[in-house]
């Protein structure tokens, strides 16, 4: 078939989804309309660890607009993957709290105020109990349990190359690192939230659900209300961000659900921003310690590394963040660079804090921070440039294989360093570096080259290793397209219209791309791991190529012509070389559904088709390199970032506009992760930043302007995308540190944990100037 | 289940409550303690002002106040009688603020969308201020409002470019389009 060329795919078509958001008039969760709604309210656990003696709501019960108080008898279900955790979190705390912010109890009532208010009312007589807070401490104490009898340590893995210990004992020169992430949050600015509404006529439940993965939901509350699939149908309206964080089932989920059923009500909740932070999956709380073993040249010959990660109190529902993080973490350690051995131990705990989920990235900030953590110390060791450092290891032969067995596609590696070096202008920031240390400026360089695994068979979606799409051409000509996608935000029914617009030669603004709707998504894994544009635009493209073939079918016969010669483009159907025969699509259509009988016997009425589209590889890499200049300000701790520049490689761009977007929200989230950002405990397990001033999100005057340039290797998937939802989050803060790092060279403070605050740089220097010499 | 004895739903106290809302006066009974936020959401349907905090730091609530970003999480609807308050579905026939919106789409200043409403009515009171077009005046401006998504780049080019066309006496600082 004769293929015109792109009109719509590589183009930046600015976006549909825009008019409704620009208007106000998109209707997010709490936007919808529910005659009769009741809402609820939680009781949440002010302890980290408590056994509950009593609950006496009689009080709250008696107040006005209360309708319901429930808690865990009313709802038993504990959200547990079996065969995978070995416990699973109750609907409503059971007998015994185990962090704070714990659902205990649910209040119902006609409005918020009303059911905040009787949640204040509910008494809970509470037992407290010794907490475990601290993730080194309780690595530290196999004998301390969250979960009795069950081993605290949940996951532990082992895993070396062969050689491992040889190599690393015959290598010239070591050094140790301890890594810290602090524990941090998506935080969407739409916090999390759920309604369902229970219709008695058809014995179905409506579930709105604020997600990114609508089949998965579906299949969690069939499972778990021991409802039938087909009985219940999850809509998703538009969603105010995700990141990962609204990947999972979450127990307010299910209570959300079951009021609606047992209540005969509609019912709603919508998360406070108290809430959202205290229960709200947290990310990133890790721990790698890290030896590695390199020569005099600053080529890195092994790398061994403990990772420990705390969980929370309960495994994340389905997945928990400490084994995505650790997991893939260990796998993707050596990053971009050829190190040939690597010995990774992983333990993951259970603590009193708020569960483990995902957060944008996952277990990729976290092997960036410390894969390039690892090459500044080695490159400082041996006395060379750390874009030097980074020449001699950078693979450049595909496919290859990592240490951990895990084998990357085609990339750009090397190219994208040099041309973000030179974006920025590398060399003269060096003369400029040097100059600022004989004046007392501090001026740093980071470096972060960075793999991004994306599309994978198993992300946090779900483990389904496909997309689907349906589409329609209805008898207008104009087509409607239908996907399992869940987007928060990332503008899928844009870049799947250009897709789809270009295979059958028509225009965007004749394509609907419906999604978040189980009534009319064949079943998809949802939105997350950077899988969209990869997978579910593969099954765009296979839907598009599929109907386009029908298409052309009943335009052949009705053109007399040979199927082979039948061309789309222009919204027409016409004859290869011949464009006078031509039909109008609408008029092909519009027979195929409603003239029939001009089909002739062979052909099917209709035009529509079901695809699914599963890549041929298991994950496909995409890459690039951030470069940061920042100055750091030693008496006040504060960092400017002077200079960002960005070179992204994630194969085919359906639309380098989005991309775009994508990269400079993911370097802002980076701002926040390397300077901003940490959930705080007390010793004792008290969450202290429960609100947008302790939990501080980059603001506009915070994050740089960034220089983007974009490289293309495309992926061996149908139409060549790599996905790249995460890429630039993965890749920030490492460059971010680094640049810190390298600007504090003079006075030798490294920095291995963040957030990086201007308290800590003040507190590091000062102690710098008090060592002794 | 334990349920609660008032079944039929009763109402806390109400008052009346004037609000001057997109230059109509209208009067709604609620409850003296509710916020304006939830007036404007739950009782005039005006859901264009959304809610991401409750504690005044995310902007995403943003309405103005005769003329001024105010955020309406952080006032009764008592306490805003009186006043006139203005919300997205205020001005969407505003010739400043159609600039704005075809600015941030042309230069993809939204992703979830979840921020803008408040983004454009705090762009709004810039255009309408003649605030000079400097990136760094207008990061300023803009820091109230919380964006988690786009990481305000593209919003910052977008309300310079309308302020520039306000700059160069472009009628209604509608930008000349290439
Ligand atoms: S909701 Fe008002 S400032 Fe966030
Ligand atoms: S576009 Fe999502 S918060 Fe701004």
């Amino acid at each position: 078939m004769e293929h015109s060329r792109p009109q719509w795919t590589g183009a930046r078509v600015a976006r549909v989804e825009d008019a409704r958001l620009l208007s106000g008039r998109a209707r997010y969760l709490d936007d919808l309309p529910l005659p009769g709604c009741l809402e609820v309210a939680f009781v949440r656990s002010p302890h980290a660890h408590a056994r509950i003696r009593r609950i006496d709501p009689r009080l709250a019960l008696a107040m006005p607009g209360v309708v319901a108080i429930w808690t865990f008898s009313d709802c038993p279900v504990r959200l547990l993957q079996s065969g995978v955790y070995p416990v699973g979190q109750p609907a409503l705390a059971d007998g015994e709290v185990r962090y704070v912010g714990e659902p205990v109890v649910a209040v119902f009532a006609a409005d918020r105020y009303l059911a905040e208010d009787a949640a204040e009312a509910v008494e809970v007589d509470y037992e407290p109990l010794p907490a475990y807070v601290d993730l080194a401490a309780i690595v530290e104490h196999p004998d301390w349990a969250v979960h009795p009898p069950v081993d605290n340590r949940y996951v532990h893995r082992e895993y070396a190359t062969e050689g491992f210990d040889q190599a690393f004992a015959q290598a010239p020169h070591h050094l140790r690192v301890r890594f810290r992430t602090r524990r941090q949050t998506a935080v969407t600015l739409e916090p999390r939230g759920a309604a369902a509404v229970f219709d008695p006529a058809s014995e179905r439940l409506t579930f709105y659900a604020s997600t990114q993965s609508p089949h998965r939901m579906r299949g969690d509350l069939a499972k778990f209300l021991g409802l039938p699939d087909h009985r219940v149908r999850v809509v998703v309206p538009e969603v105010g961000g995700g990141f990962g964080m609204k990947a999972n089932t979450y127990p307010e989920d299910i209570l959300v659900a079951w009021a609606a059923l047992k209540l005969g009500r509609p019912v709603r909740w919508v998360s406070d921003r108290m809430e959202s932070l205290l229960a709200d999956a947290h990310a990133r709380d890790d721990i790698h310690d890290v030896e590695v073993a390199f020569d005099g040249e600053g080529r890195i010959w092994a790398v061994a590394d403990h990772l420990m990660a705390d969980g929370g109190a309960y495994p994340g529902y389905p997945f928990s963040g400490a084994v995505g993080e650790t997991g893939l973490a260990a796998q993707v350690l050596t990053g971009p660079y050829q190190i040939p051995h690597l010995k990774t131990t992983i333990d993951c705990v259970f603590s009193h804090k708020t569960p483990l989920g995902a957060y944008r990235g996952v277990w990729g900030p976290i092997a960036s921070f410390v894969q390039e953590g690892i090459v500044d110390r080695v490159a400082r060791a041996v006395g060379k440039d750390p874009a030097e450092v980074r020449r001699l290891q950078l693979i450049d032969q595909f496919p290859y294989r990592n240490p951990a067995g895990l084998v990357y596609d085609p990339g750009s590696y090397r190219d994208s360093m040099e041309l973000a070096l030179k974006a920025i202008d590398y060399d003269r920031w060096r003369d400029e570096q040097r100059r600022g240390w004989r004046e007392g400026r501090y001026l740093g360089i980071g470096i972060s080259v960075f793999v991004e695994p994306s599309a994978m068979a198993a992300s946090e979606s779900g483990s389904i290793p496909y997309e689907a799409a349906t589409l329609r051409m209805e008898p207008s000509g104009k087509v409607t397209a239908s996907l399992g996608l869940g987007p928060t935000g990332q503008g899928h029914e844009t870049t799947m219209a250009q897709l789809i617009a270009d295979a059958l030669g028509i225009a965007v603004e004749d394509v609907v791309v419906l999604h978040g709707d189980t009534d009319s998504a064949p079943l998809g894994g949802g939105t997350g791991g950077s899988r969209s544009a990869t997978i579910g635009g593969g099954a765009a493209l296979t839907a598009a190529e599929r109907l386009g073939e029908k298409v052309r079918r009943v335009a052949a016969h009705l053109l007399e012509a040979d199927f082979e010669d039948v061309v789309l483009a222009q919204g027409q159907a016409y004859v290869r070389g011949v464009p006078s025969r031509a039909l109008p699509l609408a008029e092909v259509a519009r027979i195929a559904y409603t003239d029939v009988a001009r089909l002739g016997p062979e052909l099917e009425p209709g035009l529509e088709v079901t695809a699914r589209y599963r890549p041929p590889l298991p994950m496909t890499f995409s890459n690039g390199t951030h470069v940061a200049v920042v100055e750091v300000d030693i008496e006040t701790g504060l960092v400017k970032v002077l200079r960002y520049a960005v070179v992204n490689d994630c194969g085919t761009l359906i639309n380098p506009q989005i991309v775009e977007g994508q990269i400079v929200g993911g370097v802002a989230q980076g701002v926040g992760s390397a300077f901003l950002e940490e959930l705080a405990y007390s010793e004792d397990g008290q969450l202290t930043t429960t609100t947008l001033l302790d939990y501080r999100l980059p603001e506009a005057t915070d994050v740089p302007p960034v220089e983007i340039q974009h490289l293309t290797t495309p992926s061996a998937s149908l139409g060549g995308m790599k996905g790249m939802g995460e890429g630039s989050l993965i890749a920030a803060p490492a460059a971010l540190v680094g640049a810190v790092n390298d600007a504090l060279a003079p006075l030798e403070v490294w920095f291995s944990e963040i957030p990086i605050t201007p308290e800590a740089i003040v507190r590091a220097v000062r102690r710098r100037a008090e060592a002794p010499r | 289940m334990t349920e609660g004895a008032n079944q039929k739903t009763t109402a806390e106290e109400a008052v009346e409550v004037a609000l001057e809302v997109n230059g109509t006066v209208t009067k709604v009974l609620v409850p003296s303690r509710w916020l304006l936020s939830d007036v404007l959401r739950h009782r005039l349907g005006l859901t264009a002002t959304h809610v991401g905090c409750e504690q005044g730091v995310c902007g995403a609530c943003t309405v103005l106040i005769d003329g001024v970003p105010t955020r309406s999480c952080l006032l009764f609807a008592k306490a805003a009688e009186g006043l006139a308050i203005t919300t997205l579905e205020g001005v969407l026939d505003d010739p400043a603020l159609q600039a704005l919106q075809e600015a941030f789409h042309r230069h993809h200043a939204l992703q979830c969308g979840f921020c803008t409403p408040g983004m454009l009515l705090t762009a709004l009171a810039m255009v309408r201020q003649q605030v000079p077009a400097e990136p760094e005046t207008i990061r300023e401006y803009l820091s109230g409002n919380l964006c988690r998504c786009t990481g305000y780049q593209y919003i910052v080019e977008a309300v310079a470019e309308v302020l520039q066309a306000v700059d160069r006496g472009d009628p209604a600082g509608s930008p000349a389009l290439p």
